[in-house]
């Protein structure tokens, strides 16, 4: 039981006495007697003392009382102002009429018939004439039948006063006697009491480990921010190499080069955000053209068709970061090139919980000699793996640039199997214009769909208006995922 | 994506399966089953497989899959001995036309319910919304030929599908729901394409609308087809998918002559492929035979020539199959994507950091050591956000995207700041004090690059807290820099600051002014940096610099 300096001062302080009222003890210890009032509530709440609260009223006339006092109260001067019985009219011209009339009826002295007022003769003085016959003699009552009557009445006026009596309990007289440490307490150290030695004296004060702490909040990355460099992380350990680029692209880049035809939807404006700007094609883009028009050198046939410069001149905010990858394989088309890219895509979209007109959008590229379907599967389940995704699956899919393509999915408890992304084969459309010679694996994901998963979010727009106290309370060290009841994965 | 509806006793019948082995295997071969229903399946096929857009296509698919009747489906079609001719003056208009003529047909409501679907599939992925291809299906028995297809005045008349009374084209255009729908394909030119029979009666008004004399009903026994558009191919391609697909359930394909060419043929594609090239792009071993047996599975006609080649017939419904690696995905398929033993390849590579990345990485660690809490606001805002609210003069340095979806998001960010006062007012309701921050893209012109903003909001936030993290953020980032006072009308006069980098202003830093904080709805003083990263060592030159 460790005792602050105060309940120790209260306990020598009673010692003598065995039993005090806090203002006695107050004078005793040097204090207030509100703070004996504190150090009793905490010794009592270890049973060393028990504190006795005593409530004493005090009663005294207000000055409409005194006015009466001595003649008694204003329906008693009323009603002995007549005989038997008296008109209204004329009992009205009494100066107490107002007060005392009412109060005749209230307690049946009188009756009031035709006009006239009769005595009922039930008039014996009440517990509130005989308290206030007291108070007009001794000035003060304690407490007493009627006398509330008066408060009510504005006649009489009350004042409290608190009394605690404090005693030692046979608990508090034991310890008492085994001697109590009465040194000063110190908070805080100081560095004159650390550096002179002088702490090796001190009585530390203890604080309680019971009272919940104040609450701080740490500066942090922002949790998706923490997502994203999980993932690159993940990459990064598998040796591959980062990639950054513009966002604003030409359509070259962003739809071309990938082998996408030029009527493709995508390339529409209801889905696309397309910029005024022009964008010069790069050296060598004929063959891209070549490539659209009759499949150039390859087994292809080509979307057929002729091929616009200017609809691959327009500008437009990246709709995905692959035109970063073929960017990057356009300049370095020589193998192994092993790279990703995290970066922020744009589709035009209108925002609501689960459509944004922008979010990240990761992406790898595998680029070597020899490497095929099953190392794609391979990379695959390695980051979905990384990602704490064990239980990966793999189902045809369909994207405009890779051949064969590949839909997986992972397996999220309470979800089951959830469709996380696309892969492929880039076709040899995108490649060969671009001097690249062996298999280009790919594959990406919107990150969005991920951070859902793992922040269990409903609503993406948490991710980019964020509410502080949302970041402030999510844990920098992620829990594990979650599927949508909540249940931990084993 | 097209989603497709398939009836279960239709498809059980055509597949001669049952639908619980059917929908088990589906997804296999490329799809995503989107409900089952008691009677039915609502699937999404994707878009390069027009074919699978009706329960005729994908019975025929699914029968090969399932082993249950492989190898190339051959369709034999009969001169019908009617002709078509084409106007020249369509050439600048629509000028392609495909047909057939579908014989002794038995459509039942299912078998109309299934055309029409497909009609319409079709010209969502292929005919691209009826630009690139339209088709018409009709009674071939309410008209006579020869056909003429033909660039007709803008006011000619004739009876509508859906309407009793004659209308000129103009008028469909503007009184028919389809006229409304497909005006803008068509109202540009001077003339618009119509085909008429012998007796110069109207069959469609194409991609508009058809002619009410030609409505396809289930007494209908012989189907006239016409599809048209822009594109040669895609619009032979509308006409293979829709004859094979009838034919599957029975009814006899006839060719019709177009300007003295026989068309549809419907005889399948050739293309040699090289056994080992598949085999490498799959990483598994295929003899020719085996990679033949897989092909026939997905009803492809394939035969084996010599150690490494395959003689590959390509059905004509296969619009998809370009290259010959689209031909390996079939591969893939048919051996099953389950059946893949996933690995990794055995080259050595070292990982890099993005150098942008390592920047932002530093920025993000020297702040949060500072107590900043990082923000990741959108990079799409508007002109009052980044200009009005921040009094600073509007530049046309910000992009702005041509079709904005919202008022709110009609340019790219060129600073970050505006967005971070943004993010206070939006967490007005939260303990103080807040420290915010938030680092990445910005665009100017047409150029990305990066910046970091920082923003502090309390009772006691002033110049001297912004100048000791700018301080501080410029140190930790080995940034020499000096300041000098700023005129950016976003602070207070005589408490701001530009920092420089040589004589360049890179940032400003300073106290926010309180027209400002008013413009946000922030009601204490805020502190607040921003800083271009591009100044940084370490930030990799702009490509074409030395």
């Amino acid at each position: 039981m460790e005792l602050t300096l105060n309940e120790k001062r209260l306990l020598v302080a009673l010692g003598s006495m065995g039993s005090a009222d806090a203002t006695a003890l107050a004078e005793a210890m040097g204090t207030r007697p509100e703070a004996v009032v504190q150090y009793a509530h905490l010794a009592s709440g270890r049973g060393l003392v028990e504190v006795h609260r005593d409530v004493r009223r005090r009663y005294t006339l207000t000055d409409e009382g005194k006015a009466y006092a001595g003649k008694g109260l204003p329906e008693r001067q009323l009603l002995e102002s007549f005989e038997e019985r008296i008109p209204m009219k004329d009992l009205q011209r009494h100066p107490l009429a107002r007060i005392g009339i009412g109060w005749m009826r209230k307690k049946d002295w009188i009756a009031i018939r035709d006009g006239v007022v009769h005595k009922t003769g039930g008039d014996l003085p009440g517990a509130d004439e005989r308290a206030f016959a007291v108070l007009g003699e001794t000035g003060v009552v304690q407490d007493g039948e009627g006398v509330q009557d008066l408060v009510r009445r504005g006649l009489a006026e009350v004042e409290e006063t608190v009394t605690y009596e404090i005693s030692l309990t046979a608990a508090g007289r034991h310890l008492l006697a085994e001697g109590l440490d009465l040194r000063q307490e110190t908070g805080t150290l100081t560095r004159e009491q650390i550096i002179s030695g002088e702490w090796k004296t001190l009585n530390l004060r203890r604080y309680s480990v019971e009272k919940v702490p104040r609450r701080i909040y740490a500066g942090k990355v922002h949790p998706y921010q923490r997502l994203l460099d999980e993932m690159r992380r993940v990459l990064l350990d598998m040796g591959f190499t980062e990639i950054h680029g513009g966002i604003v692209q030409s359509s070259f880049w962003n739809f071309d080069a990938l082998f996408q035809p030029q009527d493709h939807p995508a390339r529409e404006m209801q889905d696309t955000f397309f910029l005024a700007e022009r964008w010069p094609l790069p050296e060598g883009y004929e063959r891209v053209r070549d490539m659209h028009e009759r499949g150039g050198e390859t087994s292809s046939t080509g979307w057929g068709g002729t091929w616009s410069v200017e609809r691959a001149e327009q500008s437009v905010l990246r709709t995905h970061t692959t035109c970063l990858s073929i960017r990057h394989l356009a300049e370095h088309p020589r193998p192994p090139v092993k790279a990703f890219c995290i970066g922020r895509v744009y589709r035009r979209e209108a925002v609501d919980p689960t459509h944004l007109p922008e979010f990240e959008q990761l992406e790898g590229i595998v680029m070597d000699e020899g490497v095929n379907f099953r190392h794609l599967l391979g990379f695959l389940k390695e980051f979905y793996a990384s990602m704490g995704f064990e239980k990966v699956r793999f189902r045809p899919g369909y994207f405009p640039y890779t051949e064969p393509s590949v839909e997986p999915e992972v397996w999220v408890d309470g979800l089951g199997w959830v469709e996380l992304g696309g892969a492929g084969i880039f076709r040899q459309e995108v490649t060969a214009p671009f001097g690249i010679e062996y298999p280009v694996l790919a594959w990406g994901l919107g990150i969005s769909r991920v951070a859902m998963l793992k922040l269990g979010l409903r609503d993406l727009r948490q991710l980019y208006r964020s509410d502080v106290g949302w970041v402030r309370e999510t844990p920098v060290l992620a829990e594990p995922i979650r599927g949508e009841e909540g249940q931990c994965r084993s | 994506m097209p989603i497709i509806t398939l009836p279960f006793a239709y498809l059980e019948r055509l597949v001669g399966a049952e639908r619980s082995v059917i929908l088990d295997r589906v997804p296999m071969i490329g799809a995503d089953i989107e409900r089952v229903e008691e009677d039915h399946a609502d699937i999404e096929f994707f878009p390069d497989r027009p074919d699978l857009f009706s329960a005729e296509g994908v019975a025929r698919a699914m029968r090969g899959f399932l082993g249950i009747e492989t190898g190339l489906r051959a369709y034999s079609v009969r001169p019908s001995g009617i002709a078509f001719t084409v106007d020249p003056a369509l050439a600048g208009i629509r000028p392609f036309l495909g047909s057939a003529v579908i014989r002794d047909v038995s459509l039942g409501e299912e078998a109309i319910e299934s055309l029409m679907g497909l009609q319409e599939a079709l010209h969502w992925a292929v005919g691209r919304g009826r630009a690139k291809v339209a088709i018409g299906v009709h009674d071939l028995d309410t008209v006579e030929p020869p056909f003429r297809y033909f660039a007709a005045p803008r006011d000619r008349s004739f009876v509508p599908l859906d309407f009793d009374r004659e209308m000129t084209m103009e008028e469909i255009l503007v009184e028919h729901p389809k006229g409304r729908d497909y005006a803008h394909l068509v109202e540009r030119f001077a003339r618009f394409p119509l085909i008429v029979d012998a007796r110069d009666r109207v069959l469609s008004f194409p991609p508009v609308i058809n002619g009410e004399l030609t409505r396809v009903t289930t007494e209908t026994q012989n189907i006239l087809l016409d599809t048209t558009g822009t594109d040669a191919k895609a619009v032979m391609t509308a006409v293979n998918i829709i004859c094979t697909a009838l034919a599957e359930t029975g009814a006899a394909i006839e060719s019709v002559t177009i300007d003295g060419r026989e068309v549809p043929t419907l005889a399948p594609a050739e293309r040699i492929v090289s056994v080992a090239e598949c085999s490498d792009l799959l990483g598994i071993r295929l003899s020719p035979g085996e990679m033949s047996e897989l092909l026939w599975r997905m009803r492809f006609g394939a035969e084996p020539m010599g150690d490494d080649r395959v003689r590959v017939q390509v059905p004509c419904y296969r619009a998809d199959i370009l290259h010959d690696w689209d031909v390996f995905e079939d591969v893939a398929i048919a051996y099953g994507y389950e059946n893949f033993e996933a690995c990794l390849p055995s080259t050595f590579t070292i990982a890099r950091e993005h150098p942008i990345a390592v920047i932002e990485g530093a920025v993000r660690s020297i702040l949060v050591g500072l107590g900043y809490l990082e923000m990741m606001p959108f990079t799409l805002t508007s002109e009052p956000v980044l200009f009005d609210k921040m009094q600073r003069p509007r530049s046309s340095a910000a992009l702005r995207v041509l079709h904005p979806i919202s008022e709110e998001q009609t340019v790219v960010r060129t600073d970050i700041l505006p967005l971070l006062l943004e993010m206070l007012q939006l967490n007005r309701h939260r303990e103080l004090p807040q420290r915010l921050f938030a680092v990445g893209d910005v665009v100017a012109g047409t150029a990305t690059y990066q910046k970091v903003a920082a923003t502090s909001i309390h009772p006691g936030a002033d110049f001297s807290e912004a100048y000791a993290t700018t301080d501080a953020l410029c140190r930790e980032l080995s940034l020499p820099y000096t300041v000098a006072e700023s005129e950016d009308p976003a602070f207070i006069d005589g408490r701001r600051g530009n920092i420089l980098v040589g004589c360049r202003i890179v940032g400003v830093f300073g106290e926010i002014h309180p027209a400002v904080l008013n413009a946000f709805e922030l009601e204490h003083p805020v502190a607040a940096l921003e800083l271009d990263l591009t100044v940084v060592p370490g930030y990799p030159a702009p490509p074409g610099t030395p």
